[in-house]
C-alpha cells in the first residue's frame, strides 16, 4: 500500500500533448478517480502510473521510490482493463493464478489464493472454463480477481464497466465500491462516467486538454464546480448556462430579462449557471418570471420542462406529478443560494 | 531488456534474410547490368562496358521490343478481363447461401494450382485432337474446330490469356466478394428506398465504394501480369516463334539459354521500373487507414 | 410477369450462371483427375467413360521418372523453408505490430515490394554466386532463394494475426510481472498459433509451386515437382496420361491445405491492403 505522487508528468506525441505538466498526489489508501470526456488524457495518465506508457517529461512516484524507470512488472500495481485483457488460451483459475506464477509464488501458496480471490468475486464454480464460455459480467469479475489476488501496491482500473450493461454496471459499481472499501488498497479509477466518479471516488481529479481542473470530492465538484467546463461536465441534466451581464447587481440575460440580485460588480458578459434542480417550477405569475414550455418529458421519477428563456433554452427539473402540455405558460423561481457565476472569456468561476 | 533494444534486436534477423534475399540480388543484378556478363567466358562479369546493354536493347534489339509489346498487350487484356469477370462473378456469389458459398469455397482451388500446372492443363485443353476446350470451341464457333491453338500466333495468345485469366479470376473474385461486403448494407438498401434500379444500385452507390478494393485489385494484378513465366513457359514457351515471349521469359531466354547475364540484368532492371511505380501505388493503398 | 414471377426468373439466371461458372473453373482440374486413371490409349480420345487404372501412378515414380526423388526435394525444401521463415517472420512481425521504429514504414514498404520484383531479376546472381560456391542443383540453394518470395508474405500475414489480438491481454500481462519476452513466449505464441499456421500452410503452398527458381537453379538432383513435370515431354509428344497423374501429385495436397486456410488465402496475398 502506497501513495502515488505524480510530478509535472507531461506526455507528448510529436506536436500532440496528451497530459499538460500535470502534478497530483494520491493518498495513501485513497480511491481516487480520474473523470473526462475521451482524449481528456486521463488514460494516458494511468497507463504512465502503470509504466506501459513512458512519460515525456516528469516523475512518477509510487511510495518512496521514483518508477519511471521500472517496468510495468516491477511496479507491484494490479491493472483492470477496459476489455478485461483475459487470457483466452487459459482458464479462469489459470487466469487469476498468473500474476502469482509470473512473480514465481510457491505452489502451495497459488491454490488456496486464488479460490479466496475467486469467492470474493463469486467465481468459485467457473474456475475450469476458459473466458469465452463466460458472460460479460462475469469476465469482468475475472479481471478484478486478477487483480486482487495479489495485494499490490495499486489498483488501476481504466473504464472497467463500460462494456457491461447499463444494468449490470449498476450491480457491479455496487460490487466494486464494496470491494474496494474493503480491501483498502489505493486505487485510481478511470471513467468518462460521472455517476461512477460520484458514487465510487474518495475525490474526483476532472481532466480536460491533457490538464486538471479541479480536483476535489465529489461533493466539491458538484456544488463547488471550479470553471464553466466542471460544471457542464457534471450533473444530468448537464448544468443550465445562461448568457448574459451584470447590471446593477442583477443578471440580465441576453434577451433583456432581469433575472436575480447577484453581490456582485457589474460586467459586460457573464455566464450565470443554475442546476435543473435547482430551478422551482410554479403556476403561472407565482415565479419570479413566467417562461412557455417547450418541451415536457415526464421520466418517471421526476419531470423535465425544457423552457424557452428569451433566445435560450433551459431545463428545469418539476415533481413528478406535475402534467403540463407543450406551450403552457409557467412561473420558474431560482435558488439564489444555488448559483454560479462564470467569465466567458477565461471560463473561470466568478465567486459572488 | 528495454523495449527500445529489443524492437531493433526482433526485426534483425528478417532484415538481414530479406536483404540477403532480395535487396542484394537487386543490386547486384544493377552491377551485373554494366558488364560484358558472358556465363561462359571468365572475367567478362567484371568487365564494364556502361550503358551499353541497355542501349543495346533498345537500339539494336528488335526481339527486346517484341517482348515489350507483348507484355504489355498481355498486361492490359489479362488486367482488364480478369477484372471484368471476377467482378460479375463476385456479384454472382456474394449475396451468400449454400450454392454460392460451396462456389466460393471451389474457387480456392485454382488459386492453390501451381501455375506452371495452370500452364500444362490449358496445352491439354486446347489440344486440337482430344482437349476439351478445343472441342468446346469447335462447337460454339466450327472454324475452330480442330485448330492447332498453339500453332497459330495469334490463337496461342489468346490461350495463354485465357489460361491466365482463369488462373487469377478465382483470387480477384474472393477479393472483390470482400469488397463487396464491406459495403455498408443500408447505403444500398437507402439507394433501393430512393427508387433506383438495380443497375443504378450498383453504378452509383456500390461501383464508387468498392473503388479502393478495385484499384488494390487492378494494382496487383498488373504486377503479377508484367512478370508472368510459368504458364508461358509450360504452355507454349514463347512460341510460336516469339508470339507469346513475355519480357520474364524473354529475360530467362537471354540469360540462361544463351548466357548473357549482363544484357538480361539489363532488360531485367528495365522492368523494375514499372514494379517501383505499381509497388508505391499498392503501398498507398496498404498504409492508407494507419 | 408479376413482381414475383420476375424475381424467380432472375435467380433461375444467375443459378444457371453460377453453375456455368462454377463448371468453368472445374473442367480443367476434373479433366486432369480423370486423364491420370486413363490408359495411355484412353487419354488420346475424348472420352468421359472410361476403365479407370492405376498403372499411371506406379510408372510415375518408378524409373525414369522417379517422380518420389523429385516429391521428396519439394516437401523438404518447402517445409525447410517454412521453418526457416516463420519465426523469423513472427519476430519481426510483432516488433512491427507493436512497437514504431524510426524507419519502420521505409522498412515495410521494402519488404513489400520485394515480393513484387520480378524472380527473374533475383536470379540471375543468385545463379552466378551458387555457382561459383557449388550450390546449384542443391536443396540448401533453393531454400534460399525461396526465402525471398515467402518471408515478405510471412512478415504481412503475420503482422495482420498480431494486429488483431488485443494489446490489452499482452499490458495484463506486462502489469501482472511478465517481462516483454514472457509476454511473447506466454501471451502472445500461444495466441497467434492458428495464425502461424494458416502463415505456415500459406508459405509452404507457396513454397511448393514456385517454378522459376527451381528451373533455372537445378536440373537432376534437387529438382522438384514442378519442374518434373517437364520429364514427361516424350519423343512423340506430351504423355498426358503421366503428366496427369503427376498433375494430381502436385495439387492435390495442396487443395487439402488451402481448403484448410481458404478464409485467410486474401488477406494473405494482398498482404493487409484488403482486410
Amino acid at each position: 500500500m502506497a501513495e502515488i505522487k505524480l510530478n509535472n508528468l507531461t506526455k507528448r506525441w510529436g506536436e500532440f500533448v496528451g497530459v499538460d505538466s500535470q502534478s497530483l498526489h494520491i493518498k495513501d489508501r485513497e480511491f481516487l478517480v480520474l473523470l473526462g470526456p475521451s482524449g481528456c488524457g486521463k488514460t494516458t495518465t494511468m497507463r504512465m502510473i502503470a509504466g506501459l506508457e513512458d512519460p515525456t517529461e516528469g516523475e512518477v512516484w509510487i511510495g518512496d521510490r521514483m518508477v519511471n524507470d521500472d517496468l510495468p512488472k516491477d511496479r507491484d500495481v494490479a491493472m483492470v482493463f477496459q476489455n478485461y485483457g483475459l487470457y483466452p488460451h487459459m482458464t479462469i483459475f489459470e487466469n487469476i493464478a498468473y500474476p502469482l506464477r509470473a512473480r514465481g509464488v510457491a505452489k502451495s501458496e497459488i491454490n488456496p489464493r486464488v479460490e479466496k480471490a475467486a469467492e470474493q468475486v463469486e467465481l468459485t464454480q467457473f474456475l475450469d472454463r476458459k473466458p469465452k464460455a463466460l458472460s460479460g459480467g462475469q469476465r469482468q469479475r475475472v479481471a478484478l480477481a486478477r487483480a486482487i489476488v495479489r495485494t499490490p501496491k495499486v489498483f488501476l482500473m481504466d473504464e472497467p464497466l463500460s462494456n457491461l450493461d447499463a444494468k449490470l454496471r449498476v450491480t457491479m459499481r455496487a460490487e466494486l465500491k464494496h470491494l474496494s472499501r474493503e480491501l483498502q488498497v489505493t486505487t485510481v479509477y478511470v471513467t468518462h462516467d460521472q455517476i461512477e466518479a460520484m458514487t465510487l471516488a474518495d475525490r474526483v481529479a476532472v481532466m480536460k486538454h491533457g490538464v486538471i481542473q479541479q480536483l476535489g470530492t465529489p461533493d466539491e465538484i458538484y456544488n463547488d464546480p471550479a470553471n464553466l467546463f466542471v460544471a457542464g461536465f457534471i450533473g444530468s441534466p448537464a448544468m443550465n448556462l445562461i448568457n448574459g451581464s451584470v447590471e446593477g447587481g442583477e443578471f440580465v440575460t441576453t434577451g433583456g430579462t432581469r433575472l436575480v440580485k447577484l453581490n456582485t460588480a457589474d460586467r459586460d458578459k457573464a455566464i450565470l449557471g443554475v442546476r435543473a434542480d435547482d430551478m422551482n417550477v410554479h403556476g403561472a405569475g407565482q415565479g419570479d418570471i413566467d417562461v412557455k414550455i417547450y418541451a415536457f418529458e415526464n421520466t418517471g421519477e421526476s419531470t423535465l420542462l425544457t423552457v424557452q428563456w428569451g433566445r435560450q433554452r433551459v431545463i428545469a427539473r418539476g415533481d413528478r406529478h406535475l402534467r403540463k402540455e407543450q406551450d403552457d405558460v409557467v412561473g420558474i423561481s431560482l435558488d439564489a443560494d444555488h448559483l454560479y457565476l462564470f467569465d466567458p472569456e477565461t471560463e473561470d468561476r466568478i465567486r459572488i | 531488456m528495454r523495449d527500445n533494444t529489443l524492437k531493433y534486436l526482433l526485426v534483425l534477423p528478417a532484415v538481414v534474410v530479406v536483404f540477403a534475399t532480395a535487396i542484394w540480388p537487386l543490386i547486384e543484378a544493377a552491377r551485373l547490368s554494366f558488364t560484358v556478363g558472358r556465363l561462359n567466358r571468365p572475367g567478362s562479369l567484371e568487365q564494364y562496358l556502361g550503358w551499353e546493354n541497355y542501349t543495346w536493347a533498345f537500339l539494336e534489339e528488335p526481339a527486346f521490343w517484341n517482348s515489350v509489346w507483348v507484355t504489355a498487350v498481355y498486361t492490359v487484356l489479362t488486367v482488364g478481363l480478369t477484372t471484368i469477370l471476377a467482378l460479375g462473378l463476385a456479384l454472382l456469389l456474394a449475396p451468400g447461401g449454400r450454392l454460392r458459398s460451396s462456389a466460393q469455397t471451389l474457387l480456392i482451388l485454382p488459386f492453390a494450382m501451381s501455375p506452371a500446372l495452370i500452364g500444362v492443363s490449358f496445352r491439354f485443353m486446347f489440344n486440337p485432337e482430344f482437349g476439351l476446350f478445343d472441342a468446346f470451341f469447335g462447337v460454339l464457333i466450327p472454324p475452330l474446330a480442330d485448330v492447332s491453338w498453339l500453332a497459330d500466333p495469334n490463337l496461342a495468345f489468346a490461350v495463354v490469356v485465357m489460361a491466365d485469366v482463369w488462373g487469377w479470376i478465382p483470387f480477384l473474385t474472393l477479393v472483390l466478394i470482400g469488397g463487396l461486403a464491406s459495403v455498408p448494407r443500408d447505403t444500398i438498401e437507402a439507394a433501393q428506398v430512393d427508387g433506383a434500379s438495380g443497375w443504378r444500385v450498383f453504378r452509383d452507390v456500390t461501383l464508387p465504394q468498392l473503388g479502393p478494393v478495385l484499384a488494390v485489385v487492378i494494382i496487383l494484378k498488373s504486377i503479377f501480369s508484367l512478370k508472368t513465366f510459368d504458364q508461358v513457359f509450360m504452355l507454349t514457351n514463347g512460341g510460336p516463334g516469339t508470339a507469346t515471349q513475355t519480357l520474364s521469359h524473354y529475360i530467362y531466354f537471354n540469360g540462361m539459354k544463351y548466357g548473357q547475364i549482363g544484357y538480361s540484368a539489363a532488360v531485367a532492371w528495365l522492368m523494375v521500373i514499372p514494379m517501383i511505380f505499381l509497388t508505391y501505388a499498392y503501398a498507398k493503398f496498404v498504409f492508407r487507414k494507419d | 410477369m408479376t413482381g414475383k414471377q420476375r424475381r424467380q426468373f432472375w435467380s433461375a439466371v444467375h443459378a444457371v450462371l453460377i453453375l456455368v461458372a462454377i463448371f468453368i473453373m472445374l473442367v480443367p482440374i476434373v479433366w486432369i483427375f480423370l486423364a491420370a486413371f486413363k490408359t495411355h490409349v484412353d487419354v488420346y480420345q475424348l472420352k468421359l467413360f472410361f476403365t479407370p487404372t492405376l498403372e499411371n501412378f506406379d510408372i510415375v515414380f518408378d524409373d525414369p521418372y522417379r517422380l518420389g526423388q523429385k516429391l521428396f526435394n519439394s516437401t523438404f525444401v518447402a517445409l525447410v523453408t517454412v521453418i526457416i521463415a516463420i519465426p523469423i517472420a513472427t519476430l519481426a512481425a510483432y516488433s512491427f505490430s507493436r512497437f514504431s521504429m524510426r524507419g519502420e514504414t521505409m522498412m515495410l514498404v521494402i519488404i513489400l515490394a520485394t515480393q513484387f520484383v520480378p524472380a527473374v531479376v533475383i536470379i540471375l546472381p543468385f545463379f552466378v554466386m551458387f555457382r561459383d560456391i557449388g550450390l546449384l542443383d542443391t536443396r540448401t540453394g533453393l531454400i534460399l532463394v525461396n526465402l525471398a518470395i515467402v518471408m515478405p508474405f510471412a512478415i504481412w500475414m503475420i503482422k495482420g494475426f498480431i494486429d488483431g489480438i488485443p494489446m490489452d491481454t499482452e499490458e495484463a500481462a506486462m502489469v501482472d510481472g511478465s517481462s516483454r519476452l514472457q509476454v511473447i513466449r506466454n501471451i502472445v505464441l500461444p495466441m497467434a498459433a492458428p495464425g502461424l499456421l494458416t502463415s505456415a500452410i500459406f508459405c509452404f503452398i507457396i513454397a511448393w509451386n514456385e517454378f522459376l527458381f527451381a528451373l533455372i537453379l537445378t536440373n537432376k538432383e534437387a529438382v522438384t515437382l514442378p519442374i518434373g513435370l517437364a520429364l514427361f515431354k516424350g519423343e512423340e509428344g506430351d504423355l498426358w496420361n503421366l503428366l496427369s497423374a503427376a498433375g494430381i501429385i502436385i495439387m492435390a495436397p495442396m487443395f487439402v491445405l488451402a481448403l484448410m486456410i481458404r478464409r485467410y488465402f486474401v488477406q494473405g496475398m494482398t498482404m493487409g491492403a484488403v482486410r
